[in-house]
């Protein structure tokens, strides 16, 4: 105890708290200029495919635009990333807000540059962002052939935009560029999921995820506005650095209940509305309902924008300012439980539904879930390695299934396929496939497992979680299930397959999106494929969607080695841990990770932390054992358990697209599944209670606005008018008018101006 | 700033410079008025109808006074002006120039205002001469 | 003022001595009985203006005055956008009295006004420069008229035909009008002139600041300063002198009214930076402007606002609309003069500045809008007249019969409305951040919902000719034959949306533009 109370002291003292830096952060040195081309090339993209688009430009063009400039920003990533040195980069491109008001005495300023702050934790989200566009984009080269000359230049223009606005998002050095960042790709995120606009479901998602996405936005807004009400600044580095800032920081630390009362309330309700804000753009509950909707986008933009990138902005927000969400005793602990809630509710309806892509975005709902909930135990390393890992099988799963549905004609109903990966030309699909599935599943010792097991492990240790940890373990077990009842299905098993709506005759993908006629009607499952031979044929992919499947499944294998080649997450442990995410959660820093970590900091917060769980109080414990020793074993075990569980029922013994053993089970489970299918009915509950009464008073409102509003604007129609006839005299060209009114004007003007002053 | 109010005025100017004019004001009223009001009480009065003819000892007038001229009388009267504000302008340059001494910069500096004045005239002039100004036809 | 500063101001001068060289030659040469000669009018205008910018901004010296660095900003920018405007004024006058002549009439020169018309063009601009490089009331009277007096002809002789009455009309109102404002300030200037017993700027800018050594801003000072601003008002179009606008841009031809909306407006905005600066902010007596011209400017701005924008949302004439929103955007500019120079921590803060930027910027996106309806005209009637583009309908589905006008309309009226990411946001930012600067919030409440109600109207200028079909009823607008209006609506167009990526830099020249003189001591005495 004596001993601890010094480490907190000498921590205290190390890290200068209200003095010279920040508690892990050294302060920033200036950054090359060329960092910036990391955002401008994606933009140069953006205006080069705009002039494709002016000048109707009929062939693959804007997409080679796209992959060479997102290659060449991927290069710049990399270059960036090895120039990194200890300390964060700041790169100013150019003064964007310089406001200053107030008085003499204490003047306001409000500055915020267009510039970049580059530490580790930007260098990993900057290296994934980019590199998936690239390959993504060549993907999507093939992928919206079919839309050639029509929306192609649209759709990769706003490819291109996500990408400069992620990059802003990533990059940035203060809170107001983050949110252009924010709003950009919640706006290209809305444009790509209303990409086939003429289909009504389509529109509505869009408008779905815009709507939901605002409601987080105001979260972070006020978030923004509050901070630099408090601390003065927008700017990362100057409010790490700021005095009041670390003060209250060291407060938070001491952990009693007297020193969290010197934290003004209004401070520690910055967290809770930065967490809104993540909330929104990273679907959590209860605003996750936008993203399932969100796969009516193009399936590269779901596996970019839906699955890899942008739903993990949240994830970053909170990575970037975890120091802020030391400030509030209860900002980490909902962070923590919201996201358990979220992992366990999502997997349970992906359990119960049909469209594999559906399936594919519930358990993106689900991981993301999991990286929350890893955040919220302290674990910022595991949550961000668990991003890391995520966005590559990920992305590899949503473009599996989306040369699925780009072969099979929109197909995307489990029961409508089976056996795919033996088809001639889709072995490499369902080889990849496999690879996605089995580290979503959590299989030991792939890339998916370490991430996964490092969050579970720190639930279990961070005292007063345990529940969480148990039920994320139940979540992987039920994540092995799901995921394995697609594959098993749909890509083993006896080959048959049923064309989706969108094929007109043969291999006529002209419709491709737009809402097809559905000339045949499929809804009958026990049609047998024979029949429908003569008229589709499913055509396997080409070169470019196989080049990047393999590309991706290779990726999810080398992060593995990243993985092993340190303790802790190894390699995107230590890019975490050097960054300004780098709070560490009790027992996870032991004495071989100050090595390489800032050591002043990396004391003070270990100390800082181990002060905050009450200090006497035990670690939490996996039934008695070490939770980082045993969970490998255990969720290694749950994981092979759900698959096993997957195989024994819609693998063994099927014969058949549309039945499985599961269909047997199903009766005993009572209304349950149907339930989890219908998504446990939370659209139907927000619709009855937000979009209900919103509709109503919407008429009401629409009636105000017809009455009054109108009203009001046609008297100030009536009001200049009417003044304008009692002028009329002198309007109608009466040159003496004029003069008379100016003259006059003068005199009133001189009355007010000596009236006022008196 | 105090009230703008007309005695903080009085208190800044000084009245007393402007005396003079205002007795040059007086005298011109005084003596207008005088002029008028003797005339009124000395002059004879008679009426008649060739006492309210136009010209009283000349022809009688043909036509309306109301006529349009033709515009030229008006451009041959603008073009006057131009000549006859440069001699207005000429006669103090040239009062003033006389005193100045030979050869200096600044009388150089006064021959070259004076200079480019007369060229801004004879611009006017050529103007005036293409525009057809001087034909009278 | 001594010999010497008389050799040096002289040096000052070259543009504008140029641009008289050339107004000499433009007015012979347009009497030429050969069209060949009589054509070069306006490439000698242009080749003019062209030398007195380069001569601006190259051999303009370090000015020692209120505003030291004004000068070369000013006249550059002047020749800029006078060289845009030149483009656009093509084809103006004498479009019918050619046609005859090449149908065989003889040339006769009384007849003609294309000498005229390019003369009063560079003399307006000539006294537009001298304004930047006024340093005396008297001067500053001068170029002030030098400026106006060419633009009330300009705008009688700018129609011909049946519209020629109209023009004439507005011709009329403009001169009286104009001569009524000019009496306005010159009235002030006498006050001025009474109180300090000096015309030059500068001596009267130390006489402001020595307070009680027989110096100090006295209540007469106040009087003058009030009436030279409310004179001056005429010049910018703001309330209560704002009333010839609508009815003289209505007469005038479309390319003289975008003329009208930047020169007078321009001079207007320089003669009363200067004269503020002899009384106020840092460059004169004091840190702000007094209390009596501070409100004046401050009740000016938010009536000019609000009355220009309410007016222009009634109008159904375009050029009218585009007349009560220049009286706007005086409005918006007032702003920004009542801000002041800020304390020189940033640009940002710098209202005089922005008030450059602003002239700028507003030259160039309103000739775009000007001169888009100066492109367009329907084809002559029965009467054998071809009638102007004048009504918001006329510009319906401008973008699927002209596409490159309509959307050099959708730009421009886009950027007047201040759209990101167009120039007229970057402009008016700098309004907004110098006034918050200054503290003048309620200011920048009013400008903010104005620029707002500015949307609904200019909105309008959008919608139409993007969103609605053409009207089939009528015969389609058609160009009108002149190669360079069209020239100069692209150019607008084009420099609205490039400008933006040196907006930073330009606003970082109208900063120099503005920046105060150096500290000579007694600059900031205490009144």
């Amino acid at each position: 105890m004596t001993e601890l109370a010094t480490t907190v002291w000498q921590g205290l003292a190390a890290a200068g708290l209200g003095a010279a830096e920040g508690w892990g952060v050294p302060p920033a040195v200036p950054g090359p200029m060329w960092i910036g081309l990391i955002p401008a090339l994606p933009l140069l993209a953006v205006v080069l495919c705009t002039l494709c688009a002016i000048f109707k430009v009929k062939s693959k063009l804007p997409a080679w635009l796209t992959v060479g400039c997102l290659a060449a920003s991927f290069v710049v990533t990399l270059l960036m990333y090895l120039n990194m040195s200890g300390s964060p980069m700041l790169s100013t491109a150019f003064t964007w807000i310089d406001v200053s008001w107030g008085s003499e005495r204490s003047p306001r300023n409000l500055h915020a540059n267009f510039g970049f702050y580059i530490d580790s934790l930007t260098c990993l989200w900057m290296l994934f962002v980019t590199g998936l566009a690239t390959l993504i984009a060549l993907y999507a080269s093939e992928y919206m052939s079919h839309d050639v000359g029509k929306g192609y230049s649209r759709f990769f223009a706003a490819f291109s935009l996500f990408v400069f606005s992620m990059a802003c998002l990533v990059m940035a050095d203060n809170l107001i560029l983050l949110y252009l960042g924010w709003e950009g790709v919640g706006l290209c995120s809305y444009l790509l999921i209303g990409y086939f606009y003429k289909k009504p479901s389509a529109v509505a998602a869009a408008k779905k995820a815009f709507i939901m996405n605002r409601i987080g936005d105001l979260g972070l807004a006020l978030g923004i506005f509050l901070i630099f009400v408090k601390f003065g600044t927008v700017e990362y580095a100057k409010l790490f650095a700021d005095g009041a800032f670390k003060e209250m920081l060291g407060h938070a630390m001491t952990g009693t209940s007297e020193s969290w009362a010197k934290i003004p309330w209004d401070v520690k309700l910055i967290p809770i509305l930065l967490m809104v804000g993540a909330f929104g753009k990273s679907a959590q509950f209860p605003l996750y309902v936008w993203l399932p909707d969100a796969m009516e986008g193009p399936t590269p933009v779901s596996a970019l924008i839906h699955a890899a990138t942008m739903v993990t902005a949240g994830v970053f927000l909170i990575a970037r300012t975890y120091a802020v969400f030391q400030l509030s005793p209860s900002a980490l602990t909902i962070v923590a439980i919201i996201g358990t809630v979220t992992a366990l509710l999502a997997a349970t309806i992906g359990m119960a539904q049909f469209d594999i892509k559906r399936i594919m975005a519930y358990s993106t709902v689900s991981q993301l879930g999991y990286m929350f909930a890893g955040l919220g135990v302290m674990t910022s390393v595991g949550a961000c390695f668990h991003v890391f890992t995520h966005a590559f099988f990920k992305a590899l799963l949503f473009l599996a299934c989306g040369a699925v549905m780009h072969g099979f004609a929109g197909q995307l109903d489990l029961r409508k396929l089976s056996g795919v990966g033996k088809m001639p030309g889709w072995r490499i699909v369902g080889i990849t496939m496999l690879v996605g599935c089995l580290n979503l599943a959590g299989f030991p010792l792939l890339a998916g497992f370490w991430s996964k097991d490092m969050i579970l492990a720190q639930a279990f240790i961070t005292p007063g979680m345990g529940l969480v940890g148990w039920v994320l373990l139940l979540t992987a077990g039920l994540t092995a299930y799901y995921t394995f009842r697609v594959y098993f299905r749909v890509f083993v098993g006896p080959q048959e397959h049923h064309p989706g709506d969108e094929a007109h005759g043969h291999d006529d993908h002209d419709a491709h999106g737009h809402g097809g006629h559905g000339h045949d009607d499929h809804g009958h499952a026990k049609a047998d494929h024979k029949h429908e031979a003569h008229d589709f044929h499913p055509h396997p992919p080409g070169w470019a969607i196989n080049l990047v499947l393999v590309v991706l499944a290779a990726a999810s294998f080398a992060i593995i080695p990243l993985t092993f080649m340190g303790k802790h997450g190894g390699w995107v442990g230590d890019m975490v841990s050097h960054s300004s995410a780098a709070w560490s959660a009790p027992g996870e820093h032991h004495d071989d990770h100050a090595g390489h970590s800032h050591a002043a900091g990396d004391t003070h917060s270990h100390a800082g932390e181990s002060s905050r769980s009450h200090d006497e109080e035990k670690l939490g414990t996996f039934l008695g054992m070490d939770p980082h020793a045993v969970m490998y074993y255990v969720s290694g075990v749950v994981g092979l358990i759900g698959i096993g569980v997957a195989y024994r029922l819609h693998l063994q013994g099927r014969t058949s697209a549309a039945t499985s053993r599961a269909d047997a089970l199903l009766p005993m489970l009572g209304p349950i599944p149907k339930w989890a299918q219908n998504k446990w009915y939370v659209d139907e509950f927000y619709h009855f209670l937000f979009v209900r009464p919103l509709w109503v008073l919407s008429h009401i409102f629409h009636l105000i606005d017809r009455m009054l509003v109108d009203g009001l604007v046609n008297l100030a129609g009536i009001l200049p008018r009417a003044l304008g006839a009692t002028i009329r005299p002198s309007q109608s060209g009466q040159l003496h008018g004029y003069a008379v009114a100016m003259a006059g004007g003068i005199g009133v003007l001189l009355l007010i101006v000596l009236l006022v002053a008196r | 700033m105090a009230i703008l109010a007309p005695s903080m005025f009085l208190a800044d100017v000084e009245l007393s410079n402007y005396l003079p004019i205002v007795v040059i004001v007086l005298m011109a009223i005084t003596f207008g008025i005088i002029n008028v009001g003797v005339s009124m009480l000395l002059g004879p009065r008679r009426k008649g109808k060739v006492k309210g003819v136009t010209y009283e000892s000349g022809m009688n007038p043909v036509g309306t006074a109301r006529k349009r001229f033709n515009v030229r009388f008006y451009l041959i009267a603008v073009v006057f002006l131009v000549f006859d504000v440069e001699i207005i302008f000429l006669y103090p340059w040239a009062s003033t120039f006389a005193h100045l001494t030979p050869q200096s910069e600044e009388s150089l500096l006064w021959l070259g205002r004076i200079m480019f004045f007369l060229l801004t005239t004879v611009v006017a002039y050529l103007y005036g001469w293409r525009k057809g100004v001087f034909k009278f036809d | 003022m001594t010999m010497q500063s008389m050799h040096d101001k002289i040096l000052e001068l070259w543009p504008e001595l140029v641009l008289f060289a050339g107004t000499c030659v433009v007015m012979v040469m347009g009497l030429s009985p050969k069209l060949a000669v009589r054509r070069m009018c306006a490439p000698v205008a242009g080749a003019a203006l062209a030398v007195a910018g380069v001569l601006a901004a190259l051999t303009t010296p370090e000015g020692r005055g209120l505003l030291p660095g004004l000068m070369p900003f000013a006249k550059v920018v002047v020749s800029v956008v006078g060289l845009a405007m030149l483009l656009l004024l093509d084809g103006t006058v004498d479009r019918t009295e050619e046609r005859l002549i090449a149908s065989g009439q003889p040339f006769n020169p009384l007849r003609t006004n294309r000498a005229e018309f390019y003369a009063f063009f560079l003399f307006s601009l000539t006294g537009l420069m001298l304004c930047a490089s006024a340093n005396d009331l008297i001067w500053l009277f001068l170029a002030l008229e030098l400026t106006s007096l060419p633009t009330y002809i300009m705008v009688t002789i700018s129609r011909g035909g049946k519209a020629g009455a109209r023009s004439q009309e507005a011709g009329v109102k403009y001169f009286f009008l104009g001569a009524m404002g000019a009496a306005t300030f010159l009235f002030g200037f006498a006050l001025l002139y009474g109180a300090t017993g000096t015309t030059n700027l500068q001596a009267m800018k130390e006489f402001f600041a020595h307070a009680g050594e027989g110096g100090g801003i006295t209540d007469l000072a106040i009087a003058g300063m009030l009436m030279s601003l409310l004179g001056v008002a005429f010049k910018i179009a703001a309330v209560p002198m704002h009333l010839y606008t609508p009815d003289v841009y209505e007469g005038a031809a479309a390319p003289v009214s975008a003329f009208l909306a930047f020169t007078p407006k321009t001079a207007g905005f320089i003669s009363m930076i200067l004269l503020c600066s002899t009384m106020g902010w840092t460059h004169g007596a004091g840190h702000s402007l007094p209390d009596l011209v501070r409100l004046l400017l401050w009740v000016m701005a938010a009536l000019t606002m609000t009355v220009g924008n309410v007016l222009a949302i009634l109008q159904s004439n375009v050029k009218r609309m585009l007349a009560y929103s220049s009286v706007a955007h005086s409005g918006y500019m007032l702003v920004a003069l009542v801000a002041g120079p800020g304390s020189g921590r940033g640009i940002t803060d710098n209202g005089l500045a922005a008030i450059l930027f602003y002239l700028l910027s507003y030259g160039l996106m309103n000739l775009g809008a000007f001169a888009v309806l100066a492109c367009l005209e329907r084809r002559p009637g029965p009467d054998g007249e071809y009638r102007e583009i004048e009504t918001v309908d006329d510009l319906r589905g401008l973008c699927k019969t002209q596409p490159a006008l309509g959307w050099t309309m959708v730009v421009c009226a886009l950027s007047l409305l201040g759209f990101p990411p167009l120039l007229g946001f970057f402009a008016k930012v700098p309004l907004f951040t110098s006034a918050i600067a200054a503290g003048e919030i309620v200011l920048v409440v009013i400008l903010g919902v104005n620029a707002a109600i500015a949307a609904y109207y200019y909105l309008r200028l959008v919608a139409m000719p993007l969103l609605e079909e053409p009207d089939a009823t009528l015969p389609p607008a058609a160009r009108t034959p002149f190669v360079s209006r069209p020239l100069a609506a692209f150019i607008s167009a084009a420099s609205v949306v490039v400008l933006v990526a040196f907006a930073g830099t330009l606003m970082r020249e109208a900063g120099e533009a503005a920046k105060p003189p150096k500290a000579t001591g007694h600059s900031n005495a205490a009144k």
